[in-house]
């Protein structure tokens, strides 16, 4: 299967894609421009570049037509992506995906707000993001960095995708997705309201399954790896 | 106090009162014999209340002039198209007779991501783009297409142009990004560090941007740097302290409350910056105003937190105070330490009513001033400074007859 990650980035080593692993998946999870360690987005200039890009990466690795697991951004990403693009996956499994916007019940803002309450804000425990917000203690002085550079690129990523208000009009266009989707909501996610689950689930066409996770925040696969890669092998096996 | 200010605080009428105080002030300032009177841009901010510098520009046009007008400046990647910006300051060019600095900042992140909802991660290159199609509108002489990543014209063609030729002066105000100093350094533009921490925390900055100079090979002129300071001057030390205490304490424990997640969105900041580790000014704002209602929580039911105290204002340089031969000596110090040929000076900051606005004006521009002015001159030419018309049109109004 295929992991497109979100905000936090690919997470390389990380106990959910070992639990994946281990529950016998090959999974392959690129980072998407701007994140973790690849190149600067430069030349992106919208969504549709990213949508793009996407494309290009999942052709690349070989795992077109692939089953998909996306968090996110990523599962914004992928959502776009299998608007124009039917084939690009099998089953999908999407985790608090960007894209709606009700006024009555806004997205929070993400941006606005100091690195510790992001952090507070992406995972329901801030232990769980600790690969992408804490600098190792044996880092040499170089290497602590360029690691809070990657880590400040990967946010300017993020916010270079939805900022400053995460909807681009793709509910005009969910029609298109024939995939079988199963939806996934972290229970504390302080970033994407509880109610777009029930949103995402009314507007798209061919939804499988809901999974609203207990003791879950934004990225729900960092707080609750095991429980995710245990919904993920349920749903796309 | 930014962004988010309760817009239940806002009085219309104050509104009104306040805004021809402004005027007022630069109006008085320019009859002072100030070289220049300049405005900026600020928007959703509480304390400044100036989201369109060019109208202010507009007005002080025809009022002011025996002086130039420095609008430091437009924030260049909030016009849609920035040729708006090339147009309106070409017509106050035209206006003038040719006394208009134009200044092009990319603008706080209070200002620019929050209050204008542009995107962090290419802000920075749209204010690029965007000064280069105002910078090729002023000098091209035939109509043209600019296509570029965030502004698409078919035809190019400015009407009016600057009375300035090519172009009036062009100063960029800096918050310590690095890599406008290579820019800046590049493309021999003035570089003003518009910092709210005075001359003494400045210096760093101003260090890193002459050196960005010299390796470029260039000389380090003087005039192509630019700074602002809080000044606070009356006849006596002592009547110094006393008139100025409240409104320094007002403005920076009150009015620079920056919340620390306005200070730095994701992007905004260059990777060179990041990496070299700067602190932008908004930044340590932020800190200091973190720091403040920090130490506010603490003390709950423990006496009411001060602050920066003035004395320590005045020790750490964010204010020069002092009678008229000591802040002359600080702007001295200023001035050769820093090697800065633009002083602008901050006259009326916190709550100074008008009368303390003029006073310390009126000092400044003729006891402080006259010690000062002549600065590097011998030495340089000053490369970035208006250069109006011999004989320009002024205000010609016939009296209206009383038949």
């Amino acid at each position: 299967m295929t992991y497109l990650h979100g905000m936090l980035g690919n997470p390389g080593q990380h106990a959910f894609l070992n639990a994946l692993a281990n529950n016998g998946w090959s999974v392959t999870a690129p980072s998407l421009p701007g994140f973790t360690g690849s190149s600067e987005p430069r030349g992106l200039r919208n969504l549709h570049d990213w949508v793009v890009a996407a494309s290009e990466l999942i052709d690349l690795a070989g795992v077109t037509g692939h089953p998909v697991i996306a968090s996110s951004v990523g599962a914004m990403i992928a959502l776009e992506l299998a608007t124009i693009r039917p084939e690009a996956f099998d089953a999908m499994v999407l985790i608090a995906p960007f894209g709606l916007w009700d006024p009555q019940d806004p997205v929070a803002d993400p941006f606005a707000t100091t690195l510790s309450n992001q952090r507070r804000m992406l995972t329901a425990d801030p232990t769980a993001s600790a690969s992408f917000f804490d600098d190792l203690e044996e880092m040499p002085a170089d290497l602590l960095v360029e690691h809070g550079v990657d880590r400040y690129l990967t946010r300017s990523a993020s916010a270079q995708l939805i900022w400053p208000i995460p909807e681009f009009g793709i509910s005009e266009r969910l029609h298109l997705v024939k995939n079988p989707v199963t939806l996934v909501h972290g229970a504390k996610d302080a970033i994407i309201p509880a109610s777009y689950l029930n949103k995402w689930e009314q507007i798209l066409p061919n939804v499988v399954g809901v999974h609203r996770v207990e003791e879950a925040g934004h990225q729900a696969e960092f707080d609750r790896p095991e429980d995710i890669a245990a919904i993920a092998t349920s749903a796309l096996s | 106090m930014w962004v988010d200010i309760d817009p239940a605080l806002y009085d219309p009428e104050v509104g009104n009162r306040i805004y021809n105080e402004y005027l007022d002030e630069l109006e008085f300032a320019a009859d002072c014999g100030f070289d220049a009177v300049g405005v900026n841009e600020h928007h959703s901010n509480g304390y400044g209340l100036m989201p369109s510098p060019n109208i202010i520009a507009a007005a002080l046009s025809r009022n002011c002039p025996d002086t130039n007008i420095v609008v430091l400046g437009d924030s260049v990647a909030l016009y849609n198209p920035p040729l708006r910006v090339a147009e309106e300051i070409a017509m106050l060019d035209a206006i003038t007779g040719g006394r208009m600095v134009a200044g092009f900042p990319v603008g706080s992140p209070m200002d620019t991501i929050f209050a204008y909802g542009q995107n962090p991660a290419t802000i920075r290159e749209r204010y690029h783009e965007g000064v280069d199609l105002i910078r090729q509108a002023w000098t091209r002489d035939e109509v043209f297409s600019f296509n570029g990543k965030y502004n698409k014209l078919r035809y190019v063609n400015v009407w009016p142009r600057p009375v300035q030729q090519p172009h009036p002066p062009i100063w960029i105000p800096g918050g310590g990004s690095v890599d406008t100093w290579d820019w800046c350094a590049q493309e021999d533009l003035v570089y003003c560090y518009l910092s709210y921490f005075g001359y003494k925390a400045g210096l760093k900055t101003m260090q890193g941007f002459w050196k960005k100079v010299q390796e470029t090979g260039k000389e380090a002129n003087p005039f192509q740097g630019g700074f602002a300071q809080f000044i606070a001057v009356a006849d006596t030390e002592k009547e110094a302290w006393d008139l100025y205490r409240e409104p320094a304490e007002y403005f920076f424990n009150t009015c620079l409350h920056v919340y620390a997640g306005f200070a730095d969105p994701p992007g905004y900041k260059t990777p060179n910056t990041v990496r070299a580790g700067v602190e932008g000014m908004v930044e340590r704002a932020a800190r200091e105003a973190t720091a403040r209602a920090e130490a506010k929580k603490s003390s709950a039911g423990g006496g009411y937190p001060k602050g920066l105290s003035f004395e320590e204002m005045v020790e750490k340089g964010y204010v020069i105070l002092g009678n008229p031969t000591q802040v002359a000596e600080q702007v001295h110090e200023l001035a050769t330490t820093m090697h800065i040929g633009h002083l602008m000076t901050f006259c009326h900051f916190g709550n100074m009513n008008k009368d303390l606005v003029r006073y310390n004006t009126e000092m400044y521009a003729t006891k402080v001033m006259p010690e000062v002015c002549d600065l590097f001159e011998d030495e340089y030419e000053d490369l970035w400074w208006p250069q109006p018309l011999a004989q320009p049109a002024l205000r010609d109004v016939p009296e209206v007859s009383a038949s």
